[in-house]
């Protein structure tokens, strides 16, 4: 323990030396996070011979600086114009961007940073103590258990068709069947693809973000001079920073929210496979079911905003779980990263902590160091970066068609996943006009192919029997929790509605 | 009649787009699974059943709206006037534009093109220069950062392949 406690003082003060690297690699991490596309992976690959050259050290805290920065700058523009950079991001507008609207933008950006960053250095520290039981965490979710936390997301769609429960579902099933293109997992049959070979793997996930949420949106904010409210733009006339410390504020006032939620995000990082966006829907879900004020939800409510940042930051530190434990990376940013670590000759496993214990808590000291720091940088920047939303819409909407467009073409360099972001957006457009909640849609296209995925693995492993899923204990105790997460808010709904009438 | 007559009828057409092209997209996805293993049916056939009886709830709901006289099949809400007046149409074919010439001329010229001819139309031609000035700024700057910097693999054309060319050569 006294070993191990001088390695992280060591550790830290270490990482702290490298400040320079840090500051830099979180404003690079924050415009790459923020352009739908280009996220801290690409990024890694494209800048991999300069991560090699490098030292160990400087390397991984460069790799671990931009994965932090790059996830809390997918939120940015999710917030000030309803864009989300990746699909981790893609709950964030969802009271977010209502906030901008009000003029609230400034705040929403502080609730963020602060969310992003205290759920990013929280779950770090837990990560950091509690390691070798979170590994553990992935050897328990199997097919069955991986379903039941898919169908937390799903049930979002519930959340969102509350205001019109028909329309809600026909969004969300629509986007699960489009999500079910491509060929099958076991027999590689081609299913819905209209003939396009470029739809085998499924539907790309960047060019549906790119046009279920940029073009579409793009498309309707040209009807207003600026995109913000009336109330929006004479709040926005004089930005002051007690509105960015009045965010902060808030979301200090809403501590045991951000770490409930960032936990979500930790534990459901820890998974392989899952990811920021399954966590941040997830989390939403939660927080909305539990809330006192499920109804303030959709509308600008700060802890619509606070909990899918602080989980799909929770989800940083929980990929490096399995990746340094287990060797297993959690996600394409940890594969990056372990092949770096390869290539230097690392070893993981419980080893890497004895023969290597710098290495192994230093990425997790990186990452405490960069969500730290991150706090101190960018916090100032809410005040002018929400200017963004007073530019007048004849600039702005242009501009996201076109940028966002080509960041559709960047992961597979497909000019047919441009116009697929096209047809995304048409369909996008054409369900903001006539009521058809967008993020459904995009729930349905995220999730359905990982639904489908784990329910033919349970049932190939159980030859057909439908009951395995309901064979495992842990799989079981999801179950009820599912059960349990769905009707609570009903009868609270009840019981807010009789107090209602006992007080009239 | 409508029930309340204050209130303007709902523009059914429009909201039934999305339903409709939900039923044409399963149905023609259950044509490409019919002989297909069972692997490959069984969460399709799952979701399409529920997408189909949901839409089919939503075609009687409207049916009633439509006998109540609460809405009419028309698209109001989809193609007005305001569609020519804002310039979203003109958007529209600058966009689809964007997407066609951005293979052959590149990044770099499209995107110009694209914000030029794009904020003109959304500004009705008024602040030429300052639009021209912010097209340029726009498309060279991200010539700039993404692809001159960050070597992203963006579509590249006549600039990018000779602004290439002059930086190797010095």
């Amino acid at each position: 323990m006294g070993d191990t406690s001088t390695i992280l003082i060591e550790v830290f003060l270490e990482t702290i030396g490298f400040w320079w690297v840090i500051v830099p690699t979180i404003f690079l991490g924050l415009i790459v996070g923020g352009i739908p596309g280009f996220s801290a992976a690409n990024t890694i690959i494209i800048l991999m011979p300069l991560t090699l050259a490098m030292e160990l050290q400087t390397g991984l805290i460069f790799m671990v600086s931009l994965y932090c920065a790059a996830r809390m700058g997918a939120g940015i523009p999710a917030i000030l114009v309803n864009i989300p950079g990746t699909a981790g991001a893609a709950a964030t507008p969802l009271d977010g961007y209502p906030m901008t609207k009000q003029g609230r933008g400034q705040q929403a950006l502080a609730i963020s940073f602060v969310a992003s960053s205290l759920g990013g250095l929280l779950t770090t520290l837990i990560a950091l103590a509690a390691m070798p039981l979170l590994a553990r965490v992935g050897f328990y979710m199997h097919s069955v258990e991986m379903i039941v936390i898919m169908l937390f997301g799903i049930s979002l769609i519930a959340s969102i068709a509350a205001q019109d429960m028909v329309k809600g579902l026909i969004a969300g099933f629509f986007g699960l069947m489009l999500g079910a293109i491509g060929a099958d997992v076991v027999y590689a049959t081609p299913r819905g693809t209209m003939g396009f070979l470029e739809l085998y793997d499924g539907v790309p996930l960047i060019p549906a973000l790119v046009g279920l949420f940029a073009v579409s949106e793009a498309f309707i904010i040209i009807e207003k001079r600026v995109i913000l409210t009336e109330e929006g733009q004479a709040a926005m006339e004089n930005p002051t920073w007690s509105a960015t410390f009045e965010g902060v504020r808030e979301t200090f006032k809403r501590w045991a929210h951000i770490v409930w939620t960032s936990l979500i995000g930790l534990v459901i990082g820890v998974i392989p496979g899952a990811g920021a966006s399954i966590a941040s829907f997830v989390a939403y879900q939660q927080s909305r079911t539990f809330s006192k004020t499920p109804e303030k939800y959709g509308t600008g409510h700060i802890e619509g905003l606070i909990a899918p940042e602080a989980a799909n930051n929770g989800v940083t530190s929980g990929t490096l779980v399995p990746l340094l434990v287990l060797g297993i990376p959690g996600g394409a940013t940890a594969a990056i990263m372990l092949v770096v670590m390869q290539f230097h000759g690392v070893s993981f496993g419980p080893s890497l902590f004895q023969q290597e214990p710098k290495v192994g808590y230093g990425m997790f000291m990186a990452m405490a160091v960069a969500y730290f720091i991150m706090i101190l940088t960018i916090l100032p920047l809410s005040r002018y970066m929400s200017r963004v939303t007073t530019v007048p819409t004849i600039y702005l909407a242009p501009m996201i068609i076109s940028f966002t467009l080509v960041g559709a073409f960047v992961p597979r360099e497909y000019m047919f996943d441009i116009y697929l972001a096209l047809a995304f957006g048409v369909i996008g457009y054409i369900a903001r006009r006539t009521g058809y909640h967008v993020a459904a849609i995009l729930i349905g296209v995220i999730l359905g192919p990982l639904l489908e995925t784990y329910f033919l693995r349970a049932l190939k492993k159980s030859e057909g029997d439908i009951s395995v899923l309901f064979s495992s204990t842990l799989g079981n105790i999801l179950w009820v929790a599912l059960i349990v997460s769905l009707v609570l808010p009903l009868v609270f709904d009840r019981n807010r509605k009789k107090k209602a009438m006992v007080i009239q | 009649m409508s029930l309340d007559p204050k209130e303007p009828p709902r523009h059914l057409g429009g909201e039934l787009v999305i339903p409709v092209m939900a039923v044409i997209f399963t149905l023609y996805y259950f044509t490409t699974i019919w002989n297909s293993p069972w692997t490959a049916q069984v969460s399709a056939f799952a979701i399409g059943g529920i997408l189909l009886f949901v839409c089919a709830l939503f075609f009687i709901k409207m049916v009633g709206y439509l006998q109540r006289g609460e809405g009419r099949l028309t698209f109001g809400n989809l193609f007005s006037y305001e569609d020519i007046r804002s310039g979203r149409i003109g958007l529209l074919i600058t966009t689809v534009g964007f997407c066609v010439l951005i293979g052959d001329l590149g990044f770099t010229l499209t995107t110009f093109l694209f914000l030029w001819l794009s904020m003109a139309i959304l500004g009705k031609f008024k602040r030429l220069g300052l639009i021209t000035l912010t097209a340029t700024l726009m498309s060279l700057g991200g010539w700039a950062v993404f692809i001159w910097a960050f070597e992203t693999r963006f579509p590249r054309g006549w600039f990018e392949n000779t602004m290439r060319m002059v930086l190797s050569n010095g």
